[in-house]
């Protein structure tokens, strides 16, 4: 367990949730990329305040506020979803593309 | 901080399990298998977290993320076909350039790991993560913590607004198309019948 | 080390589990009954999951196979891990941890986690109904559970469980946040949906999520939730009723003795207080209790202030 290593695994965690975050047709699951992200981000955050910060404490403030990012994420995603849905009957980003004109 | 050989192992396991699960959620039939699946790549990384010392932030990771996660698999059974997984599914679009981005990210990424100097200084000996947390939530960057805590309620007052279904004028999914006049009958209110048509209930 | 830090709390764990779920098999028909004229009510626990291991385990058409496999164990898994976080005297604690209040808030999240996990790898209906309502219910319990945790905490200025009971030398906290105990017992029963919040393997699903299992799962998972009810009256114990603090006695007895007061009030509860139909439930849980939880952290802070 090095820095390295750990960013190396944060990396991974990133590719994986920007693959599901422009590969999923769903909502849902392109706001499961997007969590995915940022769990790389926090793992990424701590190790930084481990290994190279000295215990600055800003580190872990780092990781808190992006926790509350992901809870806001999840809540306006939800609720534009619910919004959508209602209007549209739909699921899938697809659904959307009118939006563009 | 310099790590056990059973920290090393730990992480290994954890790293390795963070990565497999974080991969299983987007290649399952089942959505609410993906939920939980990315339930599992943050319990992960909430027990490095630990292993890091970061006892806080890794315990409340788990908390959170359960919550969180609970939520969207409910969210997944209320929206979306196939919740349980039943039938083989495959929706993405665009795969090819998702793949490709995604492994560029992740090699750009790890090359930065790599090959930079990141400066070494670890935590001190005598460190306390919990208590130095606190103090830094409540004194320096009480202002960001504030902030954030604003933000939230922000949140919660404009997403009860957006998915709220009863409005001043009735319920929110009636707007786009009225009720006919009688059971079952035509949608009332068409431009041709203007007259006549302001029978909303005043509430 | 690996003797006293691994295999001892791994082992006192286990045993409070064992000996725990039987405990409480035993006190719950002590208390149906009302006496012990029935000879047989030490065995008769025994003899049932001596009963329910000689079964079949049946399986229903298309489960989800790793969490309907997996449901009983984890949540008894999550059980011990309680039971590993706490404190019998200053140094013989299982798992030491610096913020185990807030694991054990975990802990109460991942049961809802598991729960719904048991109800809705079954496929089907009953065991899925059940399932959503237990999640209704947990998502209204967890908040009040946190607000109390956090009010016991403030005296302590800490999230470690031993400086919690430290805090409590002079006046435990069931005396200066007198509305800490009777919410967190409710949370008890929530998180092991028993008496009157036995939502989600009620009669009225003919058994909700476990209707669809049979054998030694069911045995676990009937364990599972006894040994979450033991789990659950250690901690309260241990945040209210001063844990191994107590004359004459060695803290360990101190902490089984107030265990076992907070268990047998839990099952006497579950017996006495009245069931509501579920939708009720949520609206007492988030109109009457949230607010009182309020009303209790912002008590715990005010008195904690006072006496500091």
């Amino acid at each position: 367990m090095t820095l390295t290593t750990l960013l190396i695994l944060a990396a991974a965690l990133i590719g994986i949730g920007l693959y599901g975050a422009l590969s999923q047709q769903s909502f849902v699951m392109l706001m499961m990329g997007l969590e995915l992200m940022l769990n790389g981000v926090m793992l990424a955050a701590v190790a930084f305040w481990a290994f190279s910060g000295t215990g600055a404490p800003e580190g872990q403030l780092l990781t808190i506020v992006v926790m509350a990012v992901m809870a806001i994420e999840m809540a306006l995603g939800f609720a534009l979803v619910v919004a959508v849905f209602r209007a549209k009957q739909a699921d899938m980003t697809e659904a959307l593309s009118e939006l563009k004109q | 901080m310099t790590p056990s050989l059973g920290t090393h192992i730990a992480f290994g396991v954890l790293a390795a399990f963070a990565v497999l699960t974080g991969w299983r959620v987007f290649c399952t039939d089942s959505m609410v298998r993906a939920s939980f699946f990315l339930l599992l790549s943050f319990i992960a990384v909430g027990a490095i977290m630990i292993l890091l010392t970061a006892e806080y932030l890794g315990v409340a990771m788990f908390c959170m993320m359960a919550v969180e996660m609970m939520v969207m698999a409910l969210f997944m059974v209320m929206f979306m076909m196939n919740p349980a997984g039943l039938n083989p599914m495959k929706m993405v679009h665009q795969e090819r350039v998702a793949i490709v981005v995604g492994v560029i990210a992740f090699v750009v990424l790890s090359a930065v790991a790599v090959l930079s100097e990141f400066p070494d200084a670890p935590l001190p000996a005598e460190h306390v993560p919990t208590i130095s947390l606190g103090r830094e939530l409540l004194g320096d960057s009480m202002l960001v913590f504030e902030t954030a805590g604003v933000v939230l309620l922000t949140t919660m007052v404009g997403v009860v607004v957006l998915s709220s279904r009863r409005g001043r004028y009735g319920c929110a999914d009636d707007g786009s198309m009225p009720p006919g006049l009688e059971p079952g009958g035509e949608p009332a209110g068409q431009p041709s019948e203007e007259e006549g048509e302001h029978t909303h209930h005043h509430h | 080390m690996i003797l006293d830090q691994l295999i001892l709390p791994w082992l006192l764990a286990w045993l409070m589990v064992g000996l725990g779920a039987y405990l409480v098999a035993v006190l719950d028909r002590l208390l149906a009954t009302g006496s012990a004229r029935d000879g047989s009510v030490w065995l008769a626990p025994l003899a049932s999951a001596a009963w329910l291991m000689t079964q079949q385990a049946t399986t229903t058409e298309a489960p989800d196979a790793p969490a309907w496999r997996l449901a009983p164990a984890l949540y008894l898994a999550l059980a011990a891990t309680g039971l590993a976080l706490v404190p019998w005297s200053p140094t013989l604690v299982g798992v030491d941890l610096a913020t185990s209040l807030v694991l054990w808030g975990s802990l109460e999240a991942l049961a809802t986690v598991v729960i719904f996990l048991h109800g809705w790898s079954a496929n089907a209906h009953l065991a899925l109904i059940g399932a959503y309502r237990y999640v209704a219910l947990g998502l209204s319990y967890l908040l009040i559970s946190m607000f109390v945790l956090i009010g016991v905490a403030l005296p302590a200025e800490s999230l470690r469980l031993t400086e919690v009971v430290a805090a409590q030398t002079s006046l435990w906290h069931v005396v200066s946040q007198p509305l800490g105990l009777p919410l967190f017992l409710m949370v008890g029963l929530g998180l092991t949906f028993w008496g009157p919040l036995d939502l989600a393997d009620s009669t009225d699903l003919s058994g909700g999520t476990a209707v669809e299992r049979s054998g030694p799962p069911r045995l676990v998972w009937a364990l599972a939730r006894a040994a979450m009810l033991v789990a659950f009256s250690a901690i309260a114990a241990t945040a209210f009723l001063g844990g191994w603090l107590g004359p004459w006695l060695p803290g360990p007895a101190w902490l089984l003795i107030k265990s076992l007061a907070v268990l047998v009030a839990l099952l006497w509860l579950g017996r006495r207080l009245p069931r509501f139909a579920p939708e009720r439930c949520v609206t007492l849980m988030w109109v009457v209790l949230l607010p009182l939880s309020f009303i209790d952290l912002i008590w715990a802070g005010a008195v904690a202030l006072w006496m500091a």
